[in-house]
């Protein structure tokens, strides 16, 4: 079936293609946008029974290929040491997402010239900085000015409460000498444009039932919608179409009922984020792209990054309340964010502290490690695990590495048959050495704390939160699939506004600069609408 | 099949060896406050997770009682309690795989029961709607990081 022409396609209802529909609605163009996955009803959120904690193992899981979920794609990531977790629905992964937002710093965009690796990125922060100032107070940004670790910026809310465990880490922080900061959260602490304020349920990463947490649902979408964006859930776009003049002219879906559908759109925008953007280009290979859409430069689907997190967990002799606040909100610090020579690696990390382990947490963490004994010594035991444990991570910088890549698997396919990705990626000796540094250096942390002791694990592997890389930017179509503005070098009507559009990662969380790059390419649209194809 | 249908389609025999053998994993505490996890009723959310799979319990159940005829002279579940931990850890080391699905669904079920949190110091309800509170922070604790220069570097 075909549907009316619209001026404008975006497949990816997440962060990114949110964002964009908002900021083109202005337009008057007439904009729809095709999502896999359908709403979210956050009246069924885990958080609202007993049973929650255990619904991390089920419905509510990290990895697309256990969760179970019709809208969820399999992904082929057995042979990676880093497992790829995102999320298909109105919102995409930001329905999951932690909701730490820090920005990139200045640096990030200058790798190549600053430390001689990797490649600049063709933009810079300050013409960033508005976009992301623009998109801090749509999506509710909680905060503190005033953080030594950034250029001078505003912060629309107040910052989520430190709690027993942030005082607690922040002193330890505060013993060594080093940086520590209240984060970034895309977490409404009081009452902001409509979504209720934070009452501190503890498990963001589960939905937020509160919908305190900036979610692209509850953020951008119910502006994009009222401002005439059509939402169509439900719906897998299997390919890109090109008409004879070599422009994009629409794509090729499925429906909710498994029937085929066809959009034809002026425009089309890509925002399926770093696995999702490449395996869409890779299945639309045609005559003139017998390698995948727009992908002359061979450069689609390599360059994945991850960022490799490792954990360290602290034990400590009192109870830190850690079931209380947003687990991955609290503190985090950019000690060691940017380059030093006198380390063995290149580029840095941040360390994010997050909150204590819940009852069944402890429990089966406890379990795992051995620590907690079935028979009559378990109740000693567990009192000394429960509620005295507080959690950091370190969000590693990944370089861009070629031989890292998304192809398409040559057999696994999705419930409509389409290819599914399959990830190669190996963890390079830079990110080991960091992981190292990083591990070390949360240890002493934790033991400054108080922590009597301490446990690691790095990389971890269910932490593929955030998909990067695999369509880069650039000036040069040689070594990039989009310029500087999202459009794609070899297809001049074709936008890609995700992750997968990053030079390089940084060592911090993506989501606020993927919609900081959507506000700004929404805007270069717009200026060069008249003669956007030229 | 729900926790009550599960449990229920078990052998009267075998859901008191199961209630038996979850007081082992999870006795009740030394001082009262916490009950065992076979007298919290979590014998049912064990048998519901594991479905249809429960079957597989029987041979364990049965060598447990063996192993207690041997031991003790008794079922199982006529075993006092200190002898029934004896033969599961014995009958444990014997079959690696028996306990440790088990151990997982118990662990799960029981701290997931209101009684048991609200023993651990908790309200013993779900986090939403109510929700917590936090803070107030110290706001001192930010002046020695105020007074560093700045980290990052000018690009």
């Amino acid at each position: 079936m075909a549907h009316e022409p619209v001026d404008v396609v975006i497949i990816g209802a997440g962060p990114a293609g949110a964002t964009i529909a908002w900021s083109l609605a202005d337009t008057r163009m007439k904009i729809v946008c095709l999502e896999q996955g359908d709403w979210m009803d956050p009246a069924g959120y885990p958080t609202t029974r007993m049973d929650w904690e255990m619904r991390r193992f089920g419905d509510f899981g990290l990895s697309p290929n256990s969760r179970g979920r019709e809208a969820d794609y399999p992904i082929h990531d057995a042979d990676s040491p880093i497992h790829v977790s995102n999320f298909n629905a109105v919102g995409g992964s930001s329905i999951l997402y932690a909701a730490h937002y820090p920005r990139f710093h200045p640096s990030d965009f200058r790798v190549k010239s600053l430390d001689g690796v990797a490649a600049d990125w063709p933009i810079d922060y300050a013409l960033l900085e508005p976009w992301y100032a623009q998109n801090d107070e749509i999506m509710g940004v909680a905060g503190l000015a005033g953080d030594p670790a950034y250029p001078p910026k505003s912060v629309p809310l107040p910052p989520v409460p430190l709690g027993k465990v942030g005082d607690t880490l922040a002193r330890g922080f505060n013993s060594l000498g080093w940086h520590w900061w209240p984060s970034d959260s895309a977490i409404a602490t009081r009452e902001h444009r409509g979504r209720a304020p934070c009452i501190q349920l503890g498990p963001c990463i589960m939905g937020c039932a509160q919908g305190a947490k900036g979610s692209a649902d509850v953020t951008y979408w119910p502006l994009a919608i009222r401002a005439g964006v059509e939402l169509r859930t439900r719906c897998r776009v299997r390919e890109i179409t090109l008409g004879p003049d070599g422009l994009a002219d629409g794509v090729i879906y499925y429906d909710a009922e498994g029937n085929e559908q066809r959009q034809q759109a002026g425009i089309v925008i890509l925002a399926c984020n770093g696995i999702g953007t490449p395996r869409l280009l890779l299945n639309s290979a045609s005559s003139a792209f017998p390698d995948g859409l727009a992908n002359r430069s061979g450069l689609v689907g390599r360059n994945l990054m991850f960022h490799p997190y490792g954990m360290v967990t602290g034990l400590f002799d009192d109870p830190l309340e850690g079931y209380k606040g947003p687990t991955g909100c609290c503190i985090l610090s950019q000690q060691f964010y940017e380059t030093d020579a006198e380390r063995d690696f290149v580029r840095g990390y941040s360390f994010e502290i997050l909150r204590g382990m819940t009852p069944v947490s402890t429990a089966l963490w406890g379990m795992s490690g051995g620590r907690l004994p079935w028979g009559t010594d378990h109740h000693a035991a567990y009192a000394k695990l429960f509620d005295r444990t507080a959690g950091m991570v370190m969000i590693c910088e990944d370089l861009p590495e070629p031989h890292n890549r998304v192809t398409l698997d040559p057999d696994l396919v999705d419930s409509n048959g389409i290819p599914a990705p399959r990830i190669a990626y190996t963890l390079s000796e830079n990110s080991r050495r960091m992981l190292d540094h990083g591990v070390a250096r949360a240890r002493e942390v934790l033991q400054s704390a108080g922590a009597r002791e301490t446990f690691a694990e790095a990389p971890l592997a269910p932490a593929g939160w955030h998909l990067m890389g695999t369509a880069r930017m650039g000036v040069d179509p040689e070594t990039s699939v989009v310029n500087e503005w999202g459009r794609c070098h070899d297809v001049r009507n074709l936008f890609i506004v995700d992750g997968s559009i990053f030079v390089t990662a940084a060592a911090v969380n993506p989501t606020n600069t993927i919609q900081a790059l959507s506000l700004y390419i929404g805007d270069r649209i717009k200026q060069n609408l008249s003669n956007l194809f030229d | 099949m729900s926790g009550s249908s599960a449990h229920d389609a078990l052998p009267p025999s075998v859901r008191d060896s199961l209630d038996a053998l979850l007081d082992c994993l999870i006795p009740p505490s030394r001082d009262g406050r916490l009950p065992g996890a076979g007298a919290l009723g979590i014998g049912r959310y064990v048998a519901a997770r594991l479905g249809a799979s429960a079957a597989v319990l029987l041979p364990g159940f049965a060598a447990l009682d063996a192993r207690a005829r041997d031991r003790g002279g008794a079922k199982f579940v006529d075993l006092a309690p200190e002898r029934r931990s004896e033969v599961v850890a014995a009958y444990a080391s014997e079959d690696p795989g028996f306990l440790p699905g088990l151990i997982f669904h118990t662990y799960a079920g029981y701290y997931q029961e209101p009684a048991v949190q609200h023993a651990l110091g908790m309200e013993g309800r779900p986090p939403h709607p109510k929700g917590y509170t936090v803070g107030p922070d110290d706001p001192r604790l930010l002046d020695p990081v105020r007074a560093r220069p700045t980290l990052y570097r000018k690009a």
